[in-house]
């Protein structure tokens, strides 16, 4: 085809101007095409809260990896000599936090300068002095690790009833919650994908014989299936990484499962099966990539739920065999002297609620991100 | 309806069949249990067999097992816990506690979080949805035993405005005082859940046209959303309930340890910890059979509240 600009006709010669040919009545794009994850991406960005989030995260598990080795203390260096230490973090115990300070009651005032009892320095502040039946009794803030002859020594969260470093045990069990987590999770999206996706690409009888299937493991409490799993195999990671795949990949199918019925009907798909597409590829390359975003929101969701069962299993005695750490189970330590050293359950508590806070967080904006009516959206 | 009834029966009695096997097998066949011990006198081992003919194969054994449980409602005896008493009377004395503490958070929880949900959805993007909507994140992450910990070191022991422990045998003003912690700490979860899913479910349907057209007709924004919106809202949220009265119940085991509640947790973890097989098969066939029934009951109500489902079309 001849461009029309270059066509001259004789009768109109000279009767028209051409128009200008370079000026575009359109604008160009300025902007590359996006794709749908480039876009989830940015719009991710723009949650503030989720970001937070992610980077606390990213804290934990960094501490998770390397927190163990950052201080000399074995997860199950046991030592009396040094139970039931208080934290004691260096820079911070200059203004008074975490300074490795106990109050110790009841003490003869005639007995302060005892060097052999309480060595030099260790004694931070004389409290509420009181004649009991004509003695003169004191209260006392002590530096408690001068106090028994360790001055040196720093166990940043203390150390519980064995005299184990409870910074060590704490990121020691992260760690374990962590990977327990994100295996069960991997394995359970994996499942429920196979099996929501035959449900649902394949339908009728097939589909309802999965889901009565479903239904009824469905039934069965998860407590109950961890405690027969935990007592049967024994208190293994793998036993409880089983039990959590056991219980936690029907979600996962049951929303792959309507996905394959909302899309399996469309268009695409039938044109495709018409170019003798094998059901195989159709499944995979065809309609799953369109439950993406809603697999990785759920399996987002499903980490801290992970990391809850976890933690709940270890608080009840079901979780992995001592000595080793884990949340749950300091935790529930700490329950037990709550009332005489809160630190032991201050710590872990922080941690676990910090984790379970940020993943929920995290997931919210992940959603968000990745929700499809969302397109275009800023 | 009648055959809508009779399928979920069916399908709870199969659910409870394979949980009972279950236990049963696991009982049987664990390694470390007392029957395999061979310094048994021949005299107890005869004893053992006549009891749980040990000597009979294990389908054999399982017949039994059934016919006691079902006929005679001999679930075994304690081993090693209360040694020769039936499991059944040491649950029996139990349950009420847990069961008690379990319904009183749910009927906090349920009309708490309806109402916080109300508001954050009338108050969509503003500020009292997102102090609601913060509340919910925390209170959903927040492990309940966490929350018992700190309730019962600031406000039990620090400030000593509730009792530390449970004790048994309170009455009146003391019993409450003393269940309000462990109620409390039960109650943050299902409060959250409730509230979360009941702003999603109304903020969508207060987008919907009836919803237009009754404020269309001249009804206020609070009325068309409590008496169009919210009866709609609920349909979806029988069906939260189960999961919600199981969760509390799995959360108990551990709130009940932590303030020293006789219920049926206690008596599991200890049977876990000692190995007393029977009592932790009869504690475990309670959870079940409580959240089965929990189940039917939400199937049933969710029938009568929804139409198409009592009529036999699918879900």
């Amino acid at each position: 085809m001849t461009n029309i600009n270059e066509t001259s006709i004789p009768e109109f010669e000279g009767m028209f101007d051409p128009l200008n040919t370079e000026a575009l009545k359109d604008d160009v794009f300025q902007t590359s095409p996006m794709g749908f994850f480039k876009e989830s991406f940015l719009r991710f960005t723009r949650y503030r809260v989720s970001i937070v989030a992610f980077w606390i995260i990213m804290v934990v598990v960094f501490l998770a990896a390397f927190g163990p080795a950052l201080n000399p203390y074995g997860f199950n260096d046991q030592n009396v000599a040094r139970m039931n230490m208080p934290p004691r973090i260096p820079y911070l115990e200059k203004m008074g936090i975490a300074d490795g300070s106990r109050i110790l009651t009841n003490r003869r005032a005639s007995g302060l300068s005892d060097l052999t009892v309480y060595p030099p320095g260790s004694i931070m502040e004389i409290m509420n002095p009181r004649m009991i039946s004509g003695v003169e009794m004191v209260d006392l803030k002590v530096n408690y690790y001068s106090f028994i002859g360790l001055g040196d020594e720093y166990f940043w969260f203390g150390t519980d009833y064995l005299g184990r470093d409870l910074f060590t045990r704490l990121f020691r069990g992260t760690r374990i919650s962590l990977i327990i987590a994100i295996f069960s999770v991997a394995i359970n999206t994996v499942i429920g994908v196979i099996y929501g996706a035959i449900a649902g690409y394949y339908g009728g009888n097939v589909d309802m014989l999965l889901m009565r299937l479903v239904e009824i493991i469905s039934g069965i409490p998860q407590l109950v299936v961890f405690t027969l799993f935990i007592l049967v195999f024994g208190r293994g990671i793998n036993a409880i990484i089983f039990s959590f795949v056991v219980t936690g990949w029907m979600p996962t199918a049951y929303l792959i499962r309507a996905q394959f019925y909302r899309f399996k009907g469309r268009e695409y798909v039938l044109a495709a099966r018409t170019l003798g597409v094998p059901d195989r590829l159709l499944v995979f390359r065809h309609i799953l990539p369109n439950c993406v975003g809603p697999l990785i929101t759920r399996a987002m969701i499903a980490i801290p739920g992970a990391i809850f069962s976890e933690s709940f299993l270890a608080y009840i005695g079901l979780g992995l065999q001592p000595p080793e750490p884990s949340i749950g189970v300091m935790l529930s330590d700490g329950q037990r002297v709550l009332l005489q050293f809160p630190y032991q359950t201050l710590f872990p508590a922080i941690i676990i609620s910090a984790l379970m806070i940020s993943f929920n967080l995290f997931s919210n904006g992940l959603r968000d991100a990745l929700d499809p009516t969302k397109r275009g959206e800023f | 309806m009648v055959r809508y009834v009779s399928g979920r029966l069916l399908a709870m009695a199969l659910t409870l069949f394979i949980i009972v096997t279950i236990s049963f097998a696991m009982l049987r066949l664990m390694p470390g249990n007392i029957f395999e011990n061979p310094d048994i006198p021949q005299v107890v081992r005869e004893a053992l067999n006549a009891k749980y003919h040990l000597d009979k194969p294990i389908m054999v054994q399982y017949g039994y097992f059934l016919r006691g449980v079902l006929a005679d409602g001999d679930w075994g005896t304690s081993i090693v816990l209360q040694p020769t008493k039936p499991v059944f009377d040491i649950l029996w004395q139990r349950i009420p506690v847990s069961m008690h503490l379990n319904i009183v958070s749910l009927l906090i929880s349920l009309p708490l979080g309806m109402l916080f949900g109300i508001l954050a959805a009338l108050g969509r993007n503003r500020a009292p949805d997102h102090a609601i909507s913060f509340a919910v994140v925390m209170c959903i992450s927040i492990p309940s035993f966490v929350f018992a910990a700190v309730m019962q070191y600031f406000l039990c022991f620090r400030l000593g405005w509730f009792p530390i422990i449970y004790r048994a045998n309170q009455v009146g003003w003391e019993y409450l005082r003393q269940i309000v912690m462990p109620v409390l700490a039960l109650s943050f979860g299902p409060i959250a859940a409730t509230t979360r899913f009941l702003r999603g479910e109304l903020i969508e349907t207060l987008s919907s046209e009836f919803m237009m057209l009754a404020r269309t007709k001249g009804l206020t924004h609070f009325h068309a959303t409590v008496r169009h919106a919210l009866r709609n809202s609920l349909v979806p949220m029988v069906n939260s309930i189960v999961g919600m009265f199981v969760g509390v119940l799995t959360g108990s085991l551990v709130i009940e340890r932590i303030f020293a509640i006789p219920g049926v947790g206690g008596i599991m973890l200890q049977a876990i910890n000692a190995l007393d097989h029977p009592v932790t098969i009869a504690a475990l066939i309670f959870y079940s059979l409580v959240s089965l029934l929990s189940i039917l009951i939400v199937d049933l109500l969710y029938g009568v509240v929804d139409p198409r489902i009592r009529m036999g079309s699918r879900r």
